[in-house]
């Protein structure tokens, strides 16, 4: 950066960097360091590990499906219209953002708890949803969306209607214009929220705690499992850490590479 | 489908201005519709193409009708057969070239597609950039692609806006001349919203000048800038249009031979097929014989054809034997004694002569 | 913009002020003491400290395993009080705990629902079909629910297993899920169900079962204020605390 930046102005901005680069990158280090990586990978073999990682694969899979398929039109609805009461629809949809997630699990339980009408009638046909798999599905979807869909909304908006106009007169109706120009145009940010998403979900912790409870194979994630283990097994609490940490490394390195060769223009 | 006329009649409300126009354009011919941004020009081209639905409105193309508020009759946008190209392209950027073209063909076969889009294209020359990218493009190659997808599907009704207001001088002329072709090669009706009233003049057989949402009035060229019916239209039908063959002069001007007879003198242009524009107020006239001694270079004898009055200007419609306009202070006319048929030199510097290549 | 700035500074260090869990007092003079306790605990500390007169305490709960945990990383907490002595020993033995004494004493019992529970005694849990939820392996309730169920003997202690849904890192997970009615009965704390306010129903183990609980304090080898801890746990033992415990439902030693 070529600026009059000289002499302490200079020092300064490099002090900052240095300390929020160590910041941010120390503990993360830290898990990889902290024992020799053929504990970590034998601590990884065992058998609650496994389920734990195949149960996160599962349900946050699951999630992103559900996520992707009802929130990329949704998104694509409230983009593109104009009318009264958008705003606080959009601030709704935002709302689980800033919610805590011992919060989102109440409220989960509030929703469809066992004790809710809601509830009931899902087990009556059932589909049995606390202290289940589907349950922790419901809890990182309800997490989750709000980050896509934020996300969504924003990308679909920036597409220049023309466009839209474009493929119109050419004879694709509303449906078509969605599939074939809108979301390839917007595909960047749909893909960097589903990103946004996907790393939410995985984390996800105390709503899918509250909400489904805590069970090998069937609801305890890796979140959980490392939560689990901390206490009584440091080194297996480690090697699933490490494992989030890769898996978050390679989200974060795909979108970036999905965005940077993109130009989209006239 | 047999094409046939396109016929307006729509009233809707814009913003603040209402805009309330009816038009007919015959099939083969092209309507501009020129006027100052805000006037509603490009409304009218969505209002046709489907994309703004007016309050009240009857728009027919050939034997469909498309719009009939009154019978509740609106054909969504994607089943008008209209090839819309719009000022900033609105090509696909993550389609090559061809595949823009062929996103238009969807109802040919799948084999078909890509052969048909890749021979239009190369009917633009532009065979050799079929798999670009629009990014990859230039101005003038984008507005070829968008052309050509616009003409993809053989629409029944051609919407061209500002075709060439996005491309740098240079590349107008040549795009203008290909739009010319293209435009008479259609043979269906076109609508085409232009700012510049040169522009309406070289490519449009009627030029409808709009203000606030109106038709302020519909003729060709010539007539408008001969007689305007209002001062709005007279500020608007600014330059007259010549044609003629350039060559280098002495001194480095350029020489004008105008067709059908005349001599002009430019400070630049290059040789060849150019049209030339002088702006009316820019013309002064003078009794025959009466020789000026001033610093014009130009010098035409013309004929009078018509003198309109508009508040305090005069316009006087001139033959030379191109048409020329002129215009002048009331007094001046009444002074001169100009009255149709009878004969003036009218003349204008060398530096407002303004030459283009056609 | 340099007020902005301070003003920002200013901000900054007040947040990373202490917010703690619940204090007591709020008198400068008074020493702070950081506590950690068995969630189980909760109620009755938090109802002591309010009128502790000695120091401001900050209680922090969670499952004694974790806090135990943070304990052995270094953590600066004065005073550890955890749900078994098997935790309070093992950091004494690591050298991170003065002696530890045992403070007080719980029942575990099997909770259900207060309103139309489906279980409604210990044989009923060994029936297919009952959703049970205990504590994780490692958490003194996880681990004494487990000895209990061994004292069975090995048919029935594997038919409730078999019945977990879920193995909660804290009792109060447990009584949640039995409060919204996720589960048919869960195994938590006498002085849980006391808590819960009526939520819940407590079914008594037969002794024979050694359904009790000791919980054991002692004072962290790296508190700041030794004597101020030591007087704490003392408190626990014959004080002010000790009768809220009691109060709460938990028993003497």
């Amino acid at each position: 950066m070529r600026t009059a930046a000289g002499g302490w102005f200079a020092v300064l901005l490099t002090v900052a960097l240095a300390a929020a680069l160590t910041f941010l990158t120390l503990p993360i280090v830290a898990i990889f360091a902290q024992q020799p990586p053929g504990e970590l990978i034998s601590a990884l073999g065992e058998e609650g590990a496994l389920d734990a990682l195949w149960l996160s694969l599962r349900t946050t899979a699951a999630a992103l499906v559900l996520i992707l398929l009802v929130g990329t039109p949704a998104a694509y609805g409230i983009a593109l219209r104009r009318f009264r009461g958008r705003a606080l629809l959009i601030t709704l949809v935002e709302l689980p953002l800033v919610l805590p997630p011992a919060v989102a699990g109440i409220a989960l339980l509030a929703a469809v708890g066992p004790a809710t009408l809601l509830g009931r009638a899902a087990q009556d046909a059932g589909l049995q949803l606390t202290l289940a798999t589907a349950g922790v599905v419901v809890a990182l979807t309800f997490v989750a969306a709000p980050f896509y869909l934020r996300q969504a909304i924003a990308s679909f908006e920036a597409i220049d209607p023309t466009l839209l106009d474009a493929s119109r007169t050419l004879g694709a109706a509303p449906a078509r214009t969605f599939w074939r120009v809108a979301i390839p145009t917007a595909l960047p940010g749909l893909v960097a929220g589903t990103a946004l998403a996907l790393g939410r979900a995985l984390g996800e912790f105390g709503a899918t705690l509250m909400f489904a409870g805590s069970f090998q194979g069937v609801t305890q994630t890796v979140p959980l499992a490392i939560y689990d283990r901390f206490a009584t097994d440091f080194t297996a609490a480690l090697a699933l850490s490490a494992v989030l940490v890769a898996v978050s490394a390679a989200i974060l390195l795909s979108v970036k590479l999905v965005r940077g060769p993109d130009a989209v223009a006239r | 489908m047999s094409p046939g006329g396109l016929s307006m009649d729509v009233r809707t409300q814009l913003g603040e201005v209402e805009l309330d126009v009816a038009l007919d354009v015959a099939p083969g011919e092209c309507l501009a519709l020129a006027g100052p941004s805000g006037a509603g020009k490009t409304s009218v081209l969505r209002a046709v193409a489907g994309l703004l639905a007016p309050v009240r409105g009857r728009i027919t193309c050939g034997q469909e009708v498309w719009l009939d508020t009154a019978r509740g009759v609106t054909l969504p946008a994607e089943r008008r057969r209209c090839g819309y190209l719009f000022q900033e392209y609105a090509l696909f950027g993550h389609l090559s070239a061809w595949r823009n073209v062929a996103y238009a063909l969807h109802e040919s076969p799948r084999a078909a597609r890509e052969p048909r889009a890749r021979a239009l294209l190369e009917s633009f020359a532009l065979g050799d950039r079929a798999d670009a990218r629009p990014a990859t493009l230039s101005g003038g190659e984008r507005q070829r692609v968008a052309l050509a997808r616009a003409l993809a599907r053989r629409p029944a009704a051609l919407l061209l806006d500002e075709p060439l207001s996005a491309l740098d001088a240079r590349t107008r002329a040549a795009a203008s001349r290909e739009l010319g072709a293209v435009i008479r090669d259609a043979a269906v009706p076109v609508l085409l919203v232009t700012h510049d009233f040169a522009e309406a003049a070289l490519l449009a057989d009627r030029i409808a000048v709009m203000d606030q949402g109106s038709v302020v009035q519909q003729g060709t060229a010539s007539a408008l800038a001969a007689e305007p019916a209002s001062a709005f239209v007279a500020d608007f039908s600014g330059a007259v249009v010549l044609t003629g063959e350039a060559r280098r002069g002495e001194e480095g001007v350029i020489m004008v031979a105008l067709d059908g007879g005349g001599e002009l003198t430019a400070l630049d242009g290059a040789p060849g097929a150019v049209a030339v524009s002088v702006y009316p107020w820019e013309i002064a006239l003078a009794r025959p014989g009466e020789s000026m001694h001033d610093s014009a270079r130009n010098h035409l004898d013309v004929e009078v054809v018509s003198v309109t009055t508009v508040g305090p200007r005069v316009r006087v419609g001139l033959a030379a034997p191109q048409p020329l306009i002129a215009e002048l202070s009331a007094t001046s006319v009444r002074e001169l004694g100009l009255a149709p048929g009878g004969r003036a030199v009218a003349s204008f510097k060398a530096a407002a002569t303004r030459v283009l290549p056609r | 913009m340099t007020r902005a700035l301070a003003l920002a500074g200013l901000l900054a260090l007040v947040g990373c002020g202490d917010d703690g869990a619940i204090s007591g007092g709020g008198d400068a003079d008074k020493p702070e003491l950081v506590v950690s306790a068995a969630s189980s605990l909760k109620e009755a500390l938090t109802a002591c400290a309010k009128d502790y007169p000695d120091a401001t305490l900050r209680l922090q709960f969670a499952g004694s395993d974790e806090l135990a945990a943070q304990i052995r990383q270094g953590v600066p907490v004065d005073v550890f009080a955890g749900a078994n002595t098997k935790l309070p020993d093992v950091l004494a033995q690591e050298g991170k705990l003065k002696q530890p004494v045992v403070f007080a004493s719980n029942e575990l019992v099997l909770a259900v629902p207060a309103d139309g529970a489906k279980v409604g005694s210990l044989d009923a849990l060994e029936r297919p079909g009952v959703t049970l939820v205990v504590g994780a392996e490692g958490v003194p309730v996880g681990d004494y629910t487990r000895a209990v169920l061994e004292r069975l003997g090995p048919r029935k202690s594997k038919a409730v297993l078999a019945n977990v849904r879920s193995n909660e890192p804290d009792v109060k997970g447990i009584v949640g899920k039995l409060a919204q009615g996720a589960a048919d009965a869960g195994f938590v704390y006498a002085s849980d169900v006391k808590a819960a306010s009526g939520e819940l129903r407590a079914i008594e183990l037969p002794a024979v079962l050694e359904p009790t609980a000791t919980y054991g304090a002692g004072v962290v080898e790296a508190a700041k204020r030794p004597d101020a801890a030591e007087a704490f746990v003392d408190d626990l033992l014959a004080g002010g605390c000790h009768d809220a415990l009691l109060a709460a439902g938990f028993g003497d030693p």
